[in-house]
């Protein structure tokens, strides 16, 4: 079984087609990384999958559940979503917040089983230390990790992440997907948008491209790093230098 | 902390015949068996129970909903600066009042509370769009709905006569004086269901102030669960209005005050909300009761008690909004 199948997927957004006849397949308990320029329809994509977006076309099951017969509730207990950027208003505790991850499983009011599940998901991100801290005070950083333990909360069995490095600096970068890797190497299935190829090829152990409304895999990890390849996804003039028997990517300076 | 404040309510009034003392003298005869047949004790009786007591119950009951239904209204739309009003209700619920005021048909509570709930609904479907209600929207319908409602409420005034007219501008200055059993009676069942919705929902709340997406991602449909809560937050201030007129920003402030007091996590400051906003508002109500030789009426006095007290905490606490 694959983690996630998408079958004949299309979707347009005010008739503006933005991904055309998708297949794809993402493997159970690995990190995968979505690439690809600009506004290709790399978020659109994991929206769709979240859920977040409805689909007319196409087939997408997720651990064998048809992703577009189930609630939200039904959902919540299979794929966590971190969004690109969340904007908090109210001053909540960093517990209060990771609480919230739960609501799937709670009818009304939280008990202790929701309790303790939120302290187990802050101990995984290695963040008890801010557990009564606000929110609204942290940096972007430890805000990022506060969202990463919030949907780890819900006990997901696949999590998508749109773009969770933007705002970080480059020690945060790397902290935090060395926990996306542990967290894959323990099981989970991480699907994340990355606009850095070289962080996704650093730590990622699979590569999607999303393409001319395609999304593509290539045929081996080691030719998603080959250079005319990913010129055609960039459409920018690269250059690689080796390292560690693969190519890291720079811009061309000439 | 509300029952010795009602308790105290009771005490206090303009009424010579029924001063603490009076009142205090009775209740210890009450209860060590000596019975009192004096004229005195009727009238004490019948100024505790028949004009101080729905007038106490009334104002808490008001004070609660209207601060219950700011906090829940705020959580929702995650706006601190989101009360009852501004949806439309309190002008809805003036225009209804005045147009009851004026040329009598129907009873003033009844039309202000039809009026009231119109326009919420009315700025709610005017900012539905495909199934969607966008913040932003729902914000600028109900000032678009306000405005028309203020004008129509003008329109009504032009036309009253001077003595109908000094009516309106005293119902929608908010006032508690002509409290009776019967207005409690008809506030005191929305309310509850009102309040008790918005109580139940209190943890949902918290995740909907995370943001739709996070709220659909984590397990709940939050247009359904807003829904629920605005429809909530509206019957218990509705009511709420339509027995003690405007009361201004009420139910924006309190729950300000509430969240500087515990924080901002709504399974303790719903419950709280109500219990100290009926029990604030009674604090003011008592003032304006005593303070001078006339009442002063209740919105007024709101503004001019709770704005400073406001301004006071805002600088002193850090409310750590992120806008």
């Amino acid at each position: 079984m694959k983690a996630i199948q998408i079958r004949g997927l299309s979707f347009s957004y005010n008739k503006i087609c933005v991904l055309d006849n998708v297949n794809a397949d993402i493997e159970i308990g690995k990190l995968t990384f979505i690439l690809g320029k600009n506004g290709s329809g790399k978020s659109t994509f994991l929206r769709i999958i979240a859920g977040l977006l409805p689909y007319k076309k196409g087939d997408i099951h997720i651990l064998g559940n048809d992703n577009s017969k189930l609630n939200y509730t039904e959902r919540a207990k299979i794929v966590g979503f971190l969004n690109q950027q969340h904007k908090a208003v109210f001053p909540f505790s960093v517990e209060e917040v990771v609480l919230t991850g739960r609501a799937g499983y709670v009818n009304y009011i939280p008990k202790d089983i929701d309790k303790q599940a939120a302290h187990v998901a802050i101990e995984k991100v290695g963040i008890s230390h801010l557990t009564n801290r606000n929110y609204t005070e942290l940096s972007g950083g430890e805000q990022q990790l506060v969202m990463i333990a919030r949907v780890l909360a819900q006990n997901p069995k696949v999590l998508l992440l749109d773009e969770p490095t933007t705002h970080l600096d480059f020690g945060n970068q790397a902290h935090l997907l060395s926990l996306l890797k542990k967290l894959a190497n323990d099981g989970l299935t991480i699907v994340a948008v990355l606009h850095d190829p070289n962080l996704a090829f650093l730590y990622g152990d699979d590569f999607l491209f999303v393409r001319d409304k395609q999304v593509i895999r290539s045929a081996t990890s080691v030719d998603a790093w080959n250079v005319d390849f990913l010129k055609t996804i960039y459409h920018g003039n690269i250059e690689t230098i080796p390292y560690n028997g693969r190519a890291l990517l720079i811009p061309d300076m000439n | 902390m509300p029952i010795p404040v009602i308790l105290a309510s009771l005490l206090i009034g303009p009424s010579q015949a029924a001063s603490p003392s009076d009142i205090f003298r009775s209740v210890f005869n009450f209860i060590s068996g000596n019975q009192e047949t004096t004229d005195n004790y009727i009238l004490l009786k019948s100024v505790v129970f028949d004009v101080r007591l729905p007038r106490v119950l009334l104002t808490f009951i008001t004070g609660g909903a209207l601060a219950i239904s700011g906090c829940s209204m705020q959580a929702i739309f995650r706006n601190p600066l989101t009360d009852p009003y501004i949806l439309g209700l309190s002008s809805g619920a003036a225009f209804g009042a005045a147009l009851a005021l004026a040329f009598v048909f129907i009873p003033v509570q009844l039309s202000a509370f039809i009026f009231g709930l119109l326009a919420v609904v009315l700025s709610y479907f005017m900012a539905r769009k495909n199934k969607n209600v966008s913040i932003v929207s729902l914000i600028l319908s109900g000032i678009i709905v306000s405005g028309i409602f203020t004008a129509l409420l003008t329109v009504v005034q032009y036309f009253s006569d001077p003595f109908k007219l000094q009516s309106i501008v005293h119902w929608t200055m908010g006032n508690l004086h002509n409290a009776n059993w019967s207005k409690l009676q008809s506030a005191i069942i929305p309310i509850a269901i009102g309040v008790t919705v918005l109580i139940i929902y209190r943890w949902r709340m918290n995740v909907l102030a995370m943001g739709d997406d996070e709220a659909r991602t984590a397990g709940i449909n939050p247009d359904k669960d807003k829904l629920i809560i605005l429809l909530a937050a509206t019957l218990a201030s509705s009511s709420a209005v339509a027995v003690a007129g405007i009361i201004g920003l009420y139910g924006l402030i309190i729950p300000h005050m509430v969240r500087m007091m515990i924080g901002p996590d709504n399974r303790q400051s719903i419950p709280l909300n109500f219990l100290f906003g009926g029990t604030f508002l009674l604090v003011i109500d008592d003032f304006s009761r005593t303070i001078s030789g006339f009442e002063i009426p209740i919105g007024v006095f709101t503004m001019l008690l709770g704005a400073p007290f406001f301004i006071y905490l805002m600088k002193k606490t850090n409310i750590g909004l992120m806008w």
